[in-house]
């Protein structure tokens, strides 16, 4: 399914571990950003990270910098100190999609479905960003009991910006 | 904008040009967008544009796929299905990407579409609207694909018809009361909700106004020059169709292009469509196997030839290929070598010429055998690109090498006199005319003689299905895969024999054939191999049905065409047996999938058969029943037969005619095309047999110095004109000799069951004689329903011949019962 062409950009929030996983997604598509985890062998990734695409501001960050893990206030105060419209988080290994503030908080979940120890069944999961304009359409691509199964968001920007 | 070259009379057609002063609509005219006849009116002129501008926004909205827009739940479809990464080919996303791979590549020619400033078609409308065009056209036409040159070929129809417009609006305000709605001599304006307009004002312009003034003013339509007329009954808007009728619309630009465009492409039932040239592959309808391009550069060169020859071989001597310069020249419709002016002037002649097919007044297939001279348009074309050759005639003369040729070609001056050109191309047309008919006689080329071949092979197969292969060897795998099919089979369904076609390209079926041939010749002797060699034989047979018929037509034509030049008769012969070799094979095949357990008969049948027949292989392992001995002989009698009757089995739709092995002969001077109507009656029961009959046949005559033995027969055999029959004989002789001296010769090493079966086999030879006698009665009766192939059999001495082979098999099966 993930074919080389058809992705513009891959954000990934951390946890590759290892150059060989970093090398694949680049063949995928050779515009990645990439946050460093805790179990990256990679010194050099960033701990957050912030790209600008269409009319959209995303932050990137792993997420284990944020406690308690997975709390969506806590989560929202790093949006606003990043100054994103999405931000994108991970570290939980469950997908989870907030719309918050005028903003998106989105966790992919976990790409291989590793071991979590702060979630039970761990499904693998990931997510297409379709960004057009002021609208984002949202594709959860989730791998249940060995089928795909997709499913959609949509979220609209708004154009008021400014924040309390 | 203004045409600074006056257009020339063009012949008779003066009819047909009846917007000389909009090009937009003369085109369209002339290309078949919309009605030519003279008698139709304006009204119907708008309906037909109303109506290809309505078939192609539905294409649009049709294709131009914005998965994005779906923004109810009801519109979005099964997401697992639709979602961007799906590989499902009928996704949106899918067609999406797909759109904009294709947009991609037509943007990379747009971009470089006429750069020069203030181009019209650098502006991002017209832009997209060429870009929506073009995908739309390439997306309805997904077998061409988009090719550079396609945007070439469209920009000149959108600036022909943009410039239409610009003459209407300045129409438009030259003329203005006849574009605006007034009644009672005041325009009606949108803002004048009310009108108070000055009765007393009114009535004193009406009776103070000049004369002329009012004169010019209360001019009817009718009384305008004719020109102006057509141009405000084009536009108006409440003729027939409303809005979408107004044949000079600004609005529609982008379907009425779309139509030009496509019209062109298409060539509208026509000899020339333009997308032929962009095809890779020949052209289903071409004789020749020869991409369009090329065919029609080599009539380019053609018509050089019989109009410069020194010329012509000048450049051929140099090794400069037509389709060098010809390729761009004929793709564009030599948009690359003009500019834009000059361009559109020689598409106002190219177009004015009538594309529909002429009648050529030659030999039926072999005429015309340039598909672009087959129109006086693509006649004119070629006159065209002819005399821009002959322009040039100074310069490429003393060129000295290919590379400056073709600088020169590719480089064509720009200030060239067009009228002098066209005029040219116009005296080329008439000689072009005259050349094409006579085409057909001349042999130039070497790809229209072996167009010529294979036309006549055609013609002659016409009947037959059998699959054409290219002329190479096959590889085992692709047999394998055939055997697997043909197993599967469990029943011929080849009720209706097919009519032998007895020209087919000997070629590599010739090879092929022999190679397996020699594979087969020597069957395990072991008796406990029974299954393995029915498998073998059966694989074998199979694989030599498939050749067989394969070749079928090749066959056909490769032996007739040798047989035209007189070929070699060792080759010949040698063909014969591979043909009969292939037929039997075929014949066999057919047999094993209609009685399985016939395997093991065949395979006896093989091996009794390979004893007579060749004396190196060893007695194979046989089944002495009874039954499968008759069924054998049955076989090899109906081998026999379908030889004597020369008919054509269709295993399972190959067409592989047992003429085909007569006609090889080459002594034979009638190539015996249909075999398969003798025959036509009592073959299928005996086809399977016979098949296996011949597959053995063919090892035996491998095995053996067939070719001697064949020459031999020729001299016997000529006594009788069918080919067919003779051949049979000669081949039955040659056999039989082969069989009889082998069966001296290792008389000693066939064990009592081998002798029985033979006697068994004997007997069952001479019960098939019997049936075929009979059937010859029938199919005396029969010979006037044969197919027009039968035309070359003289059915009379076919009988004569056909018993007189008849009384041979007497002889050899009496042979094989004494042994």
């Amino acid at each position: 399914m993930l074919v080389p062409g058809k992705i513009q950009h891959i954000i990934c929030t951390g946890n590759l571990c290892i150059k060989e996983v970093h090398d694949y997604l680049k063949t995928l598509c050779p515009d990645l950003h990439i946050t460093r985890g805790e179990y990256d062998e990679e010194t050099r990734y960033p701990e957050t990270k912030t790209l600008t695409i269409g009319q959209f501001k995303l932050g990137l960050c792993h997420g284990h910098q944020v406690i308690p893990w997975g709390d969506l206030d806590s989560l929202a105060m790093l949006q606003r100190q990043l100054d994103v419209d999405i931000l994108v988080t991970g570290h939980t290994h469950q997908f989870t999609a907030y719309k918050h503030e005028g903003g998106v908080v989105i966790n992919p979940g976990s790409a291989t479905g590793a071991y979590s120890s702060i979630t039970y069944d761990v499904n693998p999961s990931f997510v297409l960003m379709d960004i057009d304009g002021l609208r984002v359409v949202v594709y959860v691509y989730e791998l249940i009991d060995g089928e795909v199964k997709v499913d959609k968001i949509d979220f609209k920007k708004t154009t008021t910006t400014t924040a309390h | 904008m203004s045409e600074s070259i006056p257009r020339l009379e063009s012949g008779g057609s003066s009819d047909r040009r009846r917007f000389e002063g909009l090009r937009g609509v003369q085109w369209r005219l002339d290309l078949g967008v919309i009605p030519a006849a003279p008698s139709s009116s304006i009204d119907d002129l708008r309906r037909v544009t109303a109506d290809s501008r309505r078939r192609y926004a539905s294409l649009r909205r049709r294709l131009l796929v914005d998965p994005h827009i779906s923004k109810d739940g009801s519109n979005s479809p099964n997401l697992a299905m639709d979602n961007p990464l799906s590989q499902n080919p009928d996704s949106s996303w899918g067609r999406f990407f797909r759109n904009a791979e294709l947009e991609k590549m037509v943007d990379q020619d747009l971009l470089r579409l006429y750069p020069e400033d203030g181009s019209y078609f650098q502006t991002p409308g017209c832009q997209g609207m060429l870009r929506r065009i073009l995908l739309l056209w390439c997306l309805r036409h997904p077998e061409y694909g988009y090719r550079q040159g396609m945007h070439e070929l469209l920009a000149p129809l959108v600036y022909v018809l943009h410039v239409d417009i610009e003459r209407l609006s300045q129409v438009r305000e030259l003329y203005e009361e006849h574009f605006t709605d007034k009644f009672d001599e005041l325009s009606f304006h949108d803002n004048d909700l009310t009108y108070n307009f000055d009765f007393k004002k009114f009535s004193d312009t009406l009776e103070n106004g000049s004369s002329q003034e009012n004169a010019s003013k209360v001019r009817s339509i009718n009384e305008l020059d004719p020109e102006i007329q057509k141009i405000i009954l084009l536009s108006d808007a409440y003729g027939a169709e409303g809005e979408l009728g107004i044949v000079l619309s600004e609005k529609f630009m982008e379907h009425d292009a779309y139509c030009m465009f496509d019209a062109l492409m298409s060539g509208v039932n026509g000899s020339v469509a333009m997308a032929d040239f962009f095809a890779h592959s020949p052209a289903c309808g071409s004789k020749a196997a020869l991409p369009p391009i090329i065919e029609a550069s080599a009539a380019l060169y053609h018509l050089l030839s019989t109009v410069d020859s020194s010329l012509h071989s000048h450049l051929v001597e140099l090794g400069v290929e037509p389709q060098y310069f010809a390729l761009r020249w004929l793709r564009v419709l030599f948009g690359r070598e003009f500019s834009l002016q000059d361009l559109l002037a020689i598409w106002d002649e190219i177009f004015a010429q009538d594309n529909r097919k002429m009648d050529i007044v030659a030999e039926d297939d072999e005429g015309s055998s340039f598909r672009i001279l087959s129109s006086s348009r693509g006649v004119f074309i070629a006159g065209i690109a002819v005399s821009m050759i002959l322009h040039l005639r100074s310069s490429l003369l003393a060129a000295e090498n290919a590379t400056s040729c073709l600088q020169k070609l590719l480089n064509f001056p720009q200030n060239v006199d067009l009228m002098k050109l066209i005029e040219k191309a116009r005296s080329l047309q008439a000689l072009a005319l005259e050349v094409n008919t006579s085409t057909s006689s001349s042999s130039s080329g070497a790809f229209v003689q072996s167009k010529r071949m294979v036309g006549r092979g055609h013609s002659l197969s016409s009947d037959s299905i059998s699959p054409r292969t290219p002329l190479n060897l096959v590889p085992d795998s692709y047999w394998e895969e055939r055997w697997r099919n043909l197993h599967k089979e469990e029943e011929l369904k080849g009720g209706s024999l097919q009519k032998q076609v007895s020209t087919k390209k000997k070629g590599w079926s010739e090879k092929v054939k022999l190679s397996l041939s020699r594979t087969e010749s020597d069957p395990s002797p072991a008796k406990a191999e029974n299954i393995k060699k029915v498998t073998r034989t059966s694989v074998r047979r199979s694989l030599l049905e498939d050749l067989s018929r394969q070749l079928g037509s090749d066959e056909g034509a490769e032996k007739r065409s040798s047989h035209q030049i007189g070929g070699q008769k060792d080759h010949l012969s040698v063909k014969d047996d591979l043909a009969r070799s292939e037929i039997h094979n075929e014949f066999s095949c057919a047999d094993e999938e209609r009685r399985l357990s016939a395997n093991c008969g065949s395979e006896e049948n093989s091996s009794i058969f390979s004893d007579p027949v060749s004396p190196l292989s060893g007695p194979i392992d046989h089944e002495n029943d009874s039954e499968k001995s008759s069924v054998v002989s049955n076989l090899s009698l109906d081998e026999h037969d379908d030889q004597l009757q020369s008919t054509g089995c269709t295993v399972e739709d190959s067409p592989l005619p047992v003429s085909d092995v007569p006609d090889n002969t080459s002594l034979k001077s009638e190539p015996n095309n249909d075999p398969a109507g003798k025959a036509a009656i009592g073959v299928k029961e005996r086809r399977p047999l016979s098949g296996k009959f011949q597959w053995l046949w063919k090892f035996g005559r491998n095995a053996s110095a067939e070719e001697t033995s064949n020459k031999e027969e020729s001299p016997e055999a000529s006594k009788s004109s069918d080919v067919e029959t003779i051949y049979h004989d000669a081949a039955d002789h040659s056999v039989i000799d082969h069989s009889i001296s082998s069966g001296g010769i290792k008389g000693d090493s066939i064990d009592g069951n081998m002798i029985g079966s033979l006697r068994n086999l004997g007997q069952s030879m001479i019960e098939h004689i019997q049936v075929i006698e009979s059937v010859f009665q029938q199919d005396r009766g029969q010979v006037g329903s044969l197919e027009n192939f039968s035309k070359n059999l003289l059915v009379g001495k076919g009988q004569v011949t056909a018993m007189s082979a008849l009384k041979e098999l007497r002889k050899i099966s009496n042979l094989l019962s004494e042994m």
